[in-house]
Protein backbone atom coordinates (compact mmCIF):
# COMPACT_ATOMS: atom_id res chain seq x y z
CA UNK A 1 0.00 0.00 0.00
CA UNK A 2 2.49 2.66 0.93
CA UNK A 3 4.02 1.99 -2.70
CA UNK A 4 0.96 3.19 -4.13
CA UNK A 5 0.51 5.60 -2.30
CA UNK A 6 4.32 6.79 -3.12
CA UNK A 7 3.54 6.67 -6.83
CA UNK A 8 0.57 8.47 -6.83
CA UNK A 9 2.15 11.20 -4.93
CA UNK A 10 5.07 11.34 -7.52
CA UNK A 11 3.01 11.39 -10.38
CA UNK A 12 0.75 14.22 -9.55
CA UNK A 13 3.47 16.01 -8.38
CA UNK A 14 5.03 15.57 -12.02
CA UNK A 15 2.15 16.49 -13.35
CA UNK A 16 2.18 20.43 -14.58
CA UNK A 17 -0.43 22.01 -12.60
CA UNK A 18 -2.68 23.28 -14.77
CA UNK A 19 -4.17 26.14 -13.14
CA UNK A 20 -0.53 27.89 -12.96
CA UNK A 21 -0.19 27.82 -17.12
CA UNK A 22 -3.39 29.22 -17.52
CA UNK A 23 -3.30 31.67 -15.41
CA UNK A 24 -3.95 34.81 -16.83
CA UNK A 25 -0.94 37.44 -16.15
CA UNK A 26 -1.61 40.73 -17.69
CA UNK A 27 0.83 43.91 -17.60
CA UNK A 28 0.29 46.37 -14.53
CA UNK A 29 -1.11 44.09 -12.48
CA UNK A 30 0.90 43.67 -9.23
CA UNK A 31 1.57 40.13 -8.58
CA UNK A 32 -1.10 40.22 -5.64
CA UNK A 33 -4.34 40.55 -7.69
CA UNK A 34 -4.14 37.64 -9.91
CA UNK A 35 -7.41 37.08 -9.56
CA UNK A 36 -8.90 39.52 -12.26
CA UNK A 37 -11.77 41.93 -10.84
CA UNK A 38 -14.58 42.97 -12.81
CA UNK A 39 -12.67 46.61 -11.75
CA UNK A 40 -9.39 45.65 -13.41
CA UNK A 41 -11.09 45.03 -16.99
CA UNK A 42 -13.42 47.52 -16.86
CA UNK A 43 -10.48 49.79 -16.56
CA UNK A 44 -8.25 47.75 -18.88
CA UNK A 45 -11.47 48.19 -21.16
CA UNK A 46 -11.21 51.90 -20.86
CA UNK A 47 -7.85 51.56 -21.76
CA UNK A 48 -7.57 49.55 -24.69
CA UNK A 49 -10.28 50.32 -26.44
CA UNK A 50 -11.61 53.72 -25.56
CA UNK A 51 -8.68 55.20 -27.09
CA UNK A 52 -8.68 53.89 -30.31
CA UNK A 53 -12.33 54.14 -31.15
CA UNK A 54 -11.30 56.83 -34.22
CA UNK A 55 -8.97 54.12 -36.01
CA UNK A 56 -11.56 51.44 -34.99
CA UNK A 57 -14.24 53.59 -37.15
CA UNK A 58 -11.42 54.42 -40.12
CA UNK A 59 -11.46 50.76 -40.49
CA UNK A 60 -14.88 49.68 -40.28
CA UNK A 61 -16.01 52.46 -42.50
CA UNK A 62 -13.43 51.83 -45.84
CA UNK A 63 -14.08 48.24 -44.89
CA UNK A 64 -17.76 48.18 -44.77
CA UNK A 65 -17.80 51.37 -47.49
CA UNK A 66 -19.88 53.14 -45.43
CA UNK A 67 -19.32 55.59 -42.60
CA UNK A 68 -22.85 55.53 -41.14
CA UNK A 69 -22.64 51.33 -40.75
CA UNK A 70 -19.08 51.84 -38.97
CA UNK A 71 -20.53 52.88 -35.86
CA UNK A 72 -23.09 49.87 -35.88
CA UNK A 73 -20.01 47.73 -36.61
CA UNK A 74 -17.74 49.19 -34.17
CA UNK A 75 -20.21 49.23 -30.99
CA UNK A 76 -20.72 45.23 -32.04
CA UNK A 77 -16.66 44.73 -32.05
CA UNK A 78 -16.92 46.63 -28.53
CA UNK A 79 -18.99 44.20 -27.16
CA UNK A 80 -16.79 41.69 -28.29
CA UNK A 81 -14.10 43.27 -27.31
CA UNK A 82 -15.02 44.10 -23.48
CA UNK A 83 -16.23 39.96 -23.66
CA UNK A 84 -12.75 39.30 -24.17
CA UNK A 85 -10.84 41.66 -22.77
CA UNK A 86 -8.93 39.02 -20.49
CA UNK A 87 -7.56 37.36 -23.37
CA UNK A 88 -5.66 40.88 -24.34
CA UNK A 89 -2.47 39.82 -23.35
CA UNK A 90 0.00 43.11 -23.96
CA UNK A 91 1.17 44.05 -27.33
CA UNK A 92 -0.27 46.77 -29.22
CA UNK A 93 -4.12 47.73 -28.27
CA UNK A 94 -4.81 49.04 -31.46
CA UNK A 95 -4.12 46.17 -33.20
CA UNK A 96 -5.84 43.88 -31.01
CA UNK A 97 -9.18 46.09 -31.49
CA UNK A 98 -8.53 46.67 -35.07
CA UNK A 99 -8.50 42.78 -35.43
CA UNK A 100 -12.20 42.45 -33.70
CA UNK A 101 -13.36 45.24 -36.22
CA UNK A 102 -12.56 43.82 -39.32
CA UNK A 103 -13.98 40.61 -38.05
CA UNK A 104 -17.35 42.58 -36.84
CA UNK A 105 -17.08 44.54 -40.46
CA UNK A 106 -16.93 41.20 -42.08
CA UNK A 107 -19.60 39.13 -40.55
CA UNK A 108 -21.92 42.24 -40.68
CA UNK A 109 -21.14 42.65 -44.61
CA UNK A 110 -21.92 39.15 -44.76
CA UNK A 111 -25.10 39.77 -43.04
CA UNK A 112 -26.34 42.56 -44.50
CA UNK A 113 -25.15 42.04 -48.06
CA UNK A 114 -23.84 39.35 -48.82
CA UNK A 115 -22.90 40.06 -52.03
CA UNK A 116 -20.44 42.92 -51.02
CA UNK A 117 -17.85 39.94 -49.43
CA UNK A 118 -15.28 38.79 -51.52
CA UNK A 119 -15.01 34.96 -51.58
CA UNK A 120 -11.65 33.93 -50.12
CA UNK A 121 -11.03 32.28 -53.40
CA UNK A 122 -10.73 35.32 -55.18
CA UNK A 123 -8.42 36.88 -52.68
CA UNK A 124 -5.82 33.86 -53.63
CA UNK A 125 -6.12 34.46 -56.97
CA UNK A 126 -5.31 38.03 -56.80
CA UNK A 127 -2.15 37.64 -54.72
CA UNK A 128 -1.08 34.94 -57.60
CA UNK A 129 -1.52 37.67 -60.18
CA UNK A 130 1.89 39.11 -60.55
CA UNK A 131 2.45 42.52 -60.12
CA UNK A 132 1.86 44.62 -62.99
CA UNK A 133 4.36 45.85 -65.58
CA UNK A 134 6.54 48.01 -64.84
CA UNK A 135 4.60 51.28 -66.18
CA UNK A 136 7.02 54.18 -65.45
CA UNK A 137 6.57 55.73 -68.49
CA UNK A 138 2.65 56.35 -68.30
CA UNK A 139 2.82 57.07 -64.20
CA UNK A 140 1.17 60.03 -62.90
CA UNK A 141 3.91 62.49 -61.45
CA UNK A 142 4.12 63.04 -57.71
CA UNK A 143 2.83 66.55 -58.14
CA UNK A 144 -0.53 65.44 -59.91
CA UNK A 145 -0.98 62.99 -57.09
CA UNK A 146 -0.43 64.73 -54.19
CA UNK A 147 -3.05 67.62 -55.85
CA UNK A 148 -5.81 64.96 -56.09
CA UNK A 149 -8.72 66.32 -53.84
CA UNK A 150 -10.54 64.58 -50.72
CA UNK A 151 -13.37 62.95 -52.80
CA UNK A 152 -10.89 61.82 -55.35
CA UNK A 153 -8.74 60.02 -52.52
CA UNK A 154 -12.22 58.56 -51.26
CA UNK A 155 -13.04 57.54 -53.96
CA UNK A 156 -9.82 55.84 -55.61
CA UNK A 157 -9.77 54.24 -52.12
CA UNK A 158 -13.16 52.66 -52.68
CA UNK A 159 -12.50 51.53 -56.14
CA UNK A 160 -9.70 49.47 -54.85
CA UNK A 161 -10.09 45.74 -54.67
CA UNK A 162 -11.36 44.80 -51.35
CA UNK A 163 -7.45 42.91 -49.92
CA UNK A 164 -5.67 45.75 -51.55
CA UNK A 165 -8.02 48.31 -49.80
CA UNK A 166 -8.32 46.79 -46.52
CA UNK A 167 -4.29 46.56 -46.25
CA UNK A 168 -3.60 50.04 -47.55
CA UNK A 169 -6.21 51.50 -44.75
CA UNK A 170 -4.44 49.11 -42.29
CA UNK A 171 -1.32 50.79 -43.27
CA UNK A 172 -1.84 54.38 -44.80
CA UNK A 173 -4.80 54.99 -42.10
CA UNK A 174 -4.41 52.75 -38.83
CA UNK A 175 -0.68 52.92 -39.23
CA UNK A 176 0.05 49.74 -38.46
CA UNK A 177 3.22 47.66 -39.14
CA UNK A 178 3.93 44.97 -42.10
CA UNK A 179 3.86 42.97 -39.14
CA UNK A 180 0.74 43.69 -37.41
CA UNK A 181 -0.60 44.10 -40.67
CA UNK A 182 0.36 40.02 -41.41
CA UNK A 183 -0.56 39.02 -38.17
CA UNK A 184 -4.05 39.85 -38.58
CA UNK A 185 -4.54 39.00 -42.08
CA UNK A 186 -2.65 35.78 -41.46
CA UNK A 187 -0.35 36.52 -44.56
CA UNK A 188 3.77 36.51 -45.03
CA UNK A 189 4.31 39.82 -44.53
CA UNK A 190 5.42 39.53 -48.44
CA UNK A 191 2.17 39.74 -48.93
CA UNK A 192 0.81 42.29 -47.06
CA UNK A 193 3.83 43.99 -49.26
CA UNK A 194 3.14 42.87 -52.34
CA UNK A 195 -0.66 43.90 -51.61
CA UNK A 196 0.48 47.69 -50.59
CA UNK A 197 2.54 47.94 -53.61
CA UNK A 198 -0.82 46.85 -55.50
CA UNK A 199 -3.39 49.30 -53.54
CA UNK A 200 -0.85 52.37 -53.88
CA UNK A 201 -0.09 51.51 -57.29
CA UNK A 202 -4.11 51.68 -58.27
CA UNK A 203 -4.28 54.48 -55.86
CA UNK A 204 -1.80 56.46 -57.62
CA UNK A 205 -2.62 55.99 -61.50
CA UNK A 206 -6.43 56.68 -60.55
CA UNK A 207 -5.46 59.59 -59.13
CA UNK A 208 -3.27 60.79 -61.91
CA UNK A 209 -6.33 60.41 -64.36
CA UNK A 210 -8.56 61.98 -62.09
CA UNK A 211 -6.51 64.95 -61.49
CA UNK B 1 22.36 49.05 -64.41
CA UNK B 2 25.33 47.71 -62.80
CA UNK B 3 25.15 44.20 -60.50
CA UNK B 4 25.47 45.98 -56.97
CA UNK B 5 26.56 44.53 -53.85
CA UNK B 6 24.45 46.11 -51.46
CA UNK B 7 21.65 43.04 -50.70
CA UNK B 8 19.32 44.75 -52.64
CA UNK B 9 16.88 42.76 -55.22
CA UNK B 10 17.89 43.06 -58.78
CA UNK B 11 14.56 42.43 -59.72
CA UNK B 12 12.57 46.06 -60.56
CA UNK B 13 9.04 45.10 -59.11
CA UNK B 14 10.81 43.66 -55.86
CA UNK B 15 13.20 46.93 -55.58
CA UNK B 16 10.19 48.65 -55.67
CA UNK B 17 8.74 46.84 -52.55
CA UNK B 18 12.09 48.19 -50.61
CA UNK B 19 10.79 51.77 -51.88
CA UNK B 20 7.39 50.98 -50.55
CA UNK B 21 9.30 49.82 -47.12
CA UNK B 22 11.49 52.34 -46.98
CA UNK B 23 8.56 55.11 -47.23
CA UNK B 24 6.68 52.90 -44.10
CA UNK B 25 9.60 53.36 -42.40
CA UNK B 26 9.79 49.41 -42.14
CA UNK B 27 14.03 49.04 -43.03
CA UNK B 28 16.68 49.01 -40.61
CA UNK B 29 19.19 51.57 -40.76
CA UNK B 30 21.40 49.72 -42.74
CA UNK B 31 18.90 48.97 -45.05
CA UNK B 32 17.06 52.04 -45.80
CA UNK B 33 20.48 54.15 -46.59
CA UNK B 34 21.11 50.77 -49.34
CA UNK B 35 17.42 52.13 -50.58
CA UNK B 36 17.83 55.54 -50.58
CA UNK B 37 21.58 55.38 -52.45
CA UNK B 38 20.12 53.37 -54.93
CA UNK B 39 17.11 55.91 -55.11
CA UNK B 40 19.66 58.80 -55.52
CA UNK B 41 21.46 56.98 -58.58
CA UNK B 42 18.23 55.96 -59.97
CA UNK B 43 15.67 58.72 -61.70
CA UNK B 44 13.06 56.09 -62.16
CA UNK B 45 13.23 54.86 -58.43
CA UNK B 46 12.95 58.22 -57.18
CA UNK B 47 9.93 58.99 -59.14
CA UNK B 48 8.56 56.29 -57.86
CA UNK B 49 9.95 57.33 -54.65
CA UNK B 50 7.98 60.93 -54.64
CA UNK B 51 4.92 58.74 -56.28
CA UNK B 52 4.63 56.60 -53.22
CA UNK B 53 5.31 59.40 -50.76
CA UNK B 54 2.33 61.95 -52.17
CA UNK B 55 -0.16 58.73 -52.04
CA UNK B 56 0.89 58.35 -48.79
CA UNK B 57 0.35 62.05 -48.17
CA UNK B 58 -2.77 62.24 -49.80
CA UNK B 59 -4.65 59.46 -47.41
CA UNK B 60 -3.21 60.76 -44.46
CA UNK B 61 -4.84 64.03 -45.38
CA UNK B 62 -8.43 62.46 -45.01
CA UNK B 63 -10.78 63.30 -42.66
CA UNK B 64 -10.82 61.09 -39.93
CA UNK B 65 -14.36 59.94 -38.53
CA UNK B 66 -15.21 61.93 -35.69
CA UNK B 67 -15.87 60.14 -32.77
CA UNK B 68 -19.04 61.85 -31.66
CA UNK B 69 -19.80 62.31 -27.48
CA UNK B 70 -23.01 60.27 -27.68
CA UNK B 71 -21.02 57.09 -29.39
CA UNK B 72 -18.20 57.58 -26.96
CA UNK B 73 -20.38 57.30 -24.48
CA UNK B 74 -22.41 54.32 -25.82
CA UNK B 75 -19.38 52.37 -25.98
CA UNK B 76 -17.90 53.56 -22.73
CA UNK B 77 -21.02 52.30 -21.27
CA UNK B 78 -19.88 48.88 -22.56
CA UNK B 79 -17.12 48.77 -20.44
CA UNK B 80 -18.83 49.71 -17.15
CA UNK B 81 -21.73 47.39 -17.29
CA UNK B 82 -20.96 45.03 -20.20
CA UNK B 83 -24.49 44.60 -20.38
CA UNK B 84 -25.56 44.59 -23.68
CA UNK B 85 -29.39 45.17 -22.71
CA UNK B 86 -28.28 48.30 -21.35
CA UNK B 87 -27.31 49.19 -24.94
CA UNK B 88 -30.02 48.34 -26.60
CA UNK B 89 -32.21 50.23 -24.09
CA UNK B 90 -33.44 54.17 -25.11
CA UNK B 91 -31.27 55.67 -22.40
CA UNK B 92 -28.22 53.41 -23.14
CA UNK B 93 -26.34 54.40 -19.67
CA UNK B 94 -29.37 54.85 -17.33
CA UNK B 95 -28.36 51.60 -15.84
CA UNK B 96 -25.20 50.03 -14.13
CA UNK B 97 -24.61 46.83 -13.35
CA UNK B 98 -23.98 47.12 -10.29
CA UNK B 99 -23.55 50.00 -7.45
CA UNK B 100 -19.88 48.94 -6.51
CA UNK B 101 -18.99 49.48 -10.30
CA UNK B 102 -20.86 52.42 -10.82
CA UNK B 103 -19.45 54.22 -7.90
CA UNK B 104 -16.05 53.86 -8.62
CA UNK B 105 -16.15 54.16 -12.72
CA UNK B 106 -15.96 58.11 -11.91
CA UNK B 107 -12.58 58.14 -10.63
CA UNK B 108 -10.96 55.35 -12.98
CA UNK B 109 -12.25 57.47 -16.07
CA UNK B 110 -9.81 60.71 -14.67
CA UNK B 111 -6.74 59.21 -15.96
CA UNK B 112 -7.34 57.71 -19.37
CA UNK B 113 -9.24 61.33 -19.91
CA UNK B 114 -6.29 63.25 -19.72
CA UNK B 115 -4.48 61.25 -21.77
CA UNK B 116 -6.91 61.69 -24.64
CA UNK B 117 -7.93 64.77 -24.33
CA UNK B 118 -9.63 65.14 -27.63
CA UNK B 119 -13.30 63.63 -26.19
CA UNK B 120 -15.29 65.73 -23.81
CA UNK B 121 -14.71 63.17 -20.96
CA UNK B 122 -16.09 65.07 -18.28
CA UNK B 123 -19.28 65.22 -19.65
CA UNK B 124 -19.32 61.47 -19.53
CA UNK B 125 -18.12 60.87 -16.97
CA UNK B 126 -20.70 63.12 -14.96
CA UNK B 127 -23.51 61.10 -16.94
CA UNK B 128 -21.85 57.93 -15.86
CA UNK B 129 -21.58 59.07 -12.27
CA UNK B 130 -25.18 60.12 -12.45
CA UNK B 131 -25.48 56.88 -13.67
CA UNK B 132 -24.43 55.19 -10.42
CA UNK B 133 -26.48 57.37 -8.35
CA UNK B 134 -29.77 56.02 -10.47
CA UNK B 135 -29.05 52.26 -10.51
CA UNK B 136 -31.56 50.79 -9.10
CA UNK B 137 -31.12 48.26 -6.25
CA UNK B 138 -33.04 45.92 -7.52
CA UNK B 139 -30.55 45.64 -10.28
CA UNK B 140 -28.46 45.23 -8.27
CA UNK B 141 -29.62 42.32 -6.33
CA UNK B 142 -30.37 40.73 -9.39
CA UNK B 143 -27.13 41.27 -10.97
CA UNK B 144 -25.17 39.80 -7.52
CA UNK B 145 -27.70 37.21 -8.04
CA UNK B 146 -26.84 35.98 -10.83
CA UNK B 147 -22.96 36.36 -10.67
CA UNK B 148 -23.17 34.36 -7.52
CA UNK B 149 -25.36 31.56 -9.44
CA UNK B 150 -23.18 30.58 -11.61
CA UNK B 151 -20.13 31.11 -9.14
CA UNK B 152 -21.92 28.11 -7.17
CA UNK B 153 -22.21 26.01 -10.44
CA UNK B 154 -19.13 26.67 -10.92
CA UNK B 155 -17.53 25.74 -7.23
CA UNK B 156 -19.74 22.78 -7.27
CA UNK B 157 -18.53 21.40 -10.30
CA UNK B 158 -14.75 21.58 -9.21
CA UNK B 159 -15.81 19.95 -6.14
CA UNK B 160 -17.63 17.44 -8.58
CA UNK B 161 -14.33 16.89 -10.22
CA UNK B 162 -12.00 16.89 -7.16
CA UNK B 163 -13.70 13.68 -5.58
CA UNK B 164 -13.47 11.98 -8.94
CA UNK B 165 -9.78 13.06 -9.45
CA UNK B 166 -7.05 10.67 -8.01
CA UNK B 167 -6.38 13.20 -5.43
CA UNK B 168 -8.65 15.81 -4.15
CA UNK B 169 -5.51 18.22 -3.33
CA UNK B 170 -2.52 19.07 -5.34
CA UNK B 171 -0.57 20.04 -1.96
CA UNK B 172 -0.97 17.44 0.68
CA UNK B 173 -0.30 18.30 3.87
CA UNK B 174 -2.46 18.94 7.10
CA UNK B 175 0.10 21.65 8.14
CA UNK B 176 -1.35 25.51 7.03
CA UNK B 177 2.59 26.19 7.01
CA UNK B 178 2.66 24.26 3.81
CA UNK B 179 -0.68 24.86 2.36
CA UNK B 180 -0.44 28.68 2.57
CA UNK B 181 3.05 29.03 1.45
CA UNK B 182 2.48 26.46 -1.47
CA UNK B 183 -0.95 28.95 -2.23
CA UNK B 184 1.15 31.92 -1.96
CA UNK B 185 3.68 30.50 -4.35
CA UNK B 186 1.01 29.78 -6.97
CA UNK B 187 -1.32 32.15 -7.59
CA UNK B 188 -0.08 34.87 -4.86
CA UNK B 189 -2.99 34.71 -2.60
CA UNK B 190 -2.92 32.72 0.29
CA UNK B 191 -5.82 32.56 2.57
CA UNK B 192 -6.39 31.37 6.21
CA UNK B 193 -5.56 27.69 6.77
CA UNK B 194 -6.44 26.73 10.46
CA UNK B 195 -5.96 23.25 11.47
CA UNK B 196 -9.74 21.95 13.02
CA UNK B 197 -8.71 18.53 13.11
CA UNK B 198 -9.59 18.86 17.47
CA UNK B 199 -12.54 20.21 15.96
CA UNK B 200 -13.38 16.77 13.76
CA UNK B 201 -12.42 18.72 10.63
CA UNK B 202 -8.86 17.47 9.32
CA UNK B 203 -7.09 19.52 7.07
CA UNK B 204 -6.27 17.75 4.05
CA UNK B 205 -4.30 20.07 1.61
CA UNK B 206 -5.23 22.40 -0.60
CA UNK B 207 -5.33 22.92 -4.56
CA UNK B 208 -6.23 25.53 -7.14
CA UNK B 209 -9.33 25.90 -8.71
CA UNK B 210 -9.97 27.99 -11.96
CA UNK B 211 -13.60 29.39 -11.75
CA UNK B 212 -14.72 32.06 -14.18
CA UNK B 213 -11.15 32.52 -15.93
CA UNK B 214 -9.69 33.55 -12.15
CA UNK B 215 -7.67 30.85 -10.30
CA UNK B 216 -9.00 30.67 -6.74
CA UNK B 217 -7.34 28.77 -3.57
CA UNK B 218 -9.08 26.17 -2.81
CA UNK B 219 -8.65 24.10 0.63
CA UNK B 220 -9.75 20.55 1.31
CA UNK B 221 -10.71 19.56 4.62
CA UNK B 222 -12.57 16.20 5.77
CA UNK B 223 -15.19 15.47 8.32
CA UNK B 224 -15.82 11.67 8.85
CA UNK B 225 -15.75 10.59 5.42
CA UNK B 226 -16.80 13.30 3.70
CA UNK B 227 -14.73 16.29 2.28
CA UNK B 228 -15.46 19.88 2.41
CA UNK B 229 -13.78 22.18 -0.59
CA UNK B 230 -13.60 25.86 1.14
CA UNK B 231 -13.25 28.42 -1.67
CA UNK B 232 -11.36 31.46 -0.91
CA UNK B 233 -12.12 34.27 -3.11
CA UNK B 234 -9.96 37.53 -2.50
CA UNK B 235 -12.46 40.67 -1.70
CA UNK B 236 -12.38 42.75 -4.28
CA UNK B 237 -13.99 45.79 -2.64
CA UNK B 238 -13.33 45.42 0.76
CA UNK B 239 -16.66 45.35 1.18
CA UNK B 240 -18.20 44.64 4.58
CA UNK B 241 -18.63 40.97 6.55
CA UNK B 242 -21.35 39.08 5.77
CA UNK B 243 -21.73 37.85 9.41
CA UNK B 244 -24.48 35.35 8.39
CA UNK B 245 -23.61 32.31 5.93
CA UNK B 246 -25.73 32.32 3.06
CA UNK B 247 -27.53 28.71 2.10
CA UNK B 248 -26.67 28.17 -1.84
CA UNK B 249 -26.77 24.46 -1.97
CA UNK B 250 -26.05 23.37 -5.50
CA UNK B 251 -25.97 20.31 -7.62
CA UNK B 252 -26.88 17.97 -5.03
CA UNK B 253 -24.22 19.29 -2.48
CA UNK B 254 -25.06 21.87 0.69
CA UNK B 255 -23.18 24.71 0.33
CA UNK B 256 -22.57 28.31 2.26
CA UNK B 257 -21.26 31.22 1.26
CA UNK B 258 -20.19 34.20 3.61
CA UNK B 259 -17.45 37.01 3.69
CA UNK B 260 -15.09 37.69 6.14
CA UNK B 261 -12.93 41.03 6.24
CA UNK B 262 -10.24 39.87 3.39
CA UNK B 263 -12.01 36.45 1.67
CA UNK B 264 -15.40 36.11 0.75
CA UNK B 265 -15.84 31.94 0.87
CA UNK B 266 -17.19 29.27 -0.41
CA UNK B 267 -17.85 26.08 1.07
CA UNK B 268 -19.20 23.00 -0.09
CA UNK B 269 -19.39 19.52 0.40
CA UNK B 270 -21.83 16.09 0.16
CA UNK B 271 -22.19 16.27 3.97
CA UNK B 272 -25.51 17.15 5.80
CA UNK B 273 -26.22 20.61 6.44
CA UNK B 274 -25.74 20.89 10.16
CA UNK B 275 -22.33 19.34 9.80
CA UNK B 276 -20.91 21.97 6.95
CA UNK B 277 -22.54 24.98 9.51
CA UNK B 278 -20.52 23.49 12.66
CA UNK B 279 -17.47 23.69 9.86
CA UNK B 280 -18.06 27.23 9.01
CA UNK B 281 -18.84 28.51 12.56
CA UNK B 282 -15.53 26.86 13.78
CA UNK B 283 -13.20 28.05 10.88
CA UNK B 284 -14.48 31.29 11.06
CA UNK B 285 -13.93 31.08 15.46
CA UNK B 286 -10.15 30.03 14.32
CA UNK B 287 -9.75 32.73 11.86
CA UNK B 288 -10.83 35.10 14.54
CA UNK B 289 -9.13 33.65 17.33
CA UNK B 290 -5.88 33.12 15.58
Amino acid sequence: MPITADFTRTCRARSPSPPEGSRKTLPGVPDGETVLSERVLAERFGEVVLPHLGDALSLARWLTGNAADAEDVVQEACLKAHAGIAGYAGGNARAWLLAIVRNASYSWMARNRPRGVVAVGDLADLDDVALPPDSAANSPEAALIAKADTAAVEAAIARLPQPFRETLVLRDINGLSYREIATMLGVPQGTVMSRLARARGLLMSDLGRAA
Amino acid sequence: MNPTDDGLPEDRQDMKLMIHALVDGELDAAAALAVERRIAADPELAAEHARIVAAQAAVARLPRPQVSDAFMARIAAIGATGQQENLEAAAPQSRDASGRQARTRPTRTWPAARRFGSFDWRAMAASIALTAVLASGATQWLMVGNSTDSFAVAIASGHRRSLLAASPVDVVSSDRHTVKPWLDARIGVSPPAPDLTKDGFALLGGRIEVIGDKPMPALVYRHHEHLITLIAAPQQNGGASAPVATDLSAGGFSMVHWTDDAFSYWAISDTERPALDEFVDRFRAAITAG
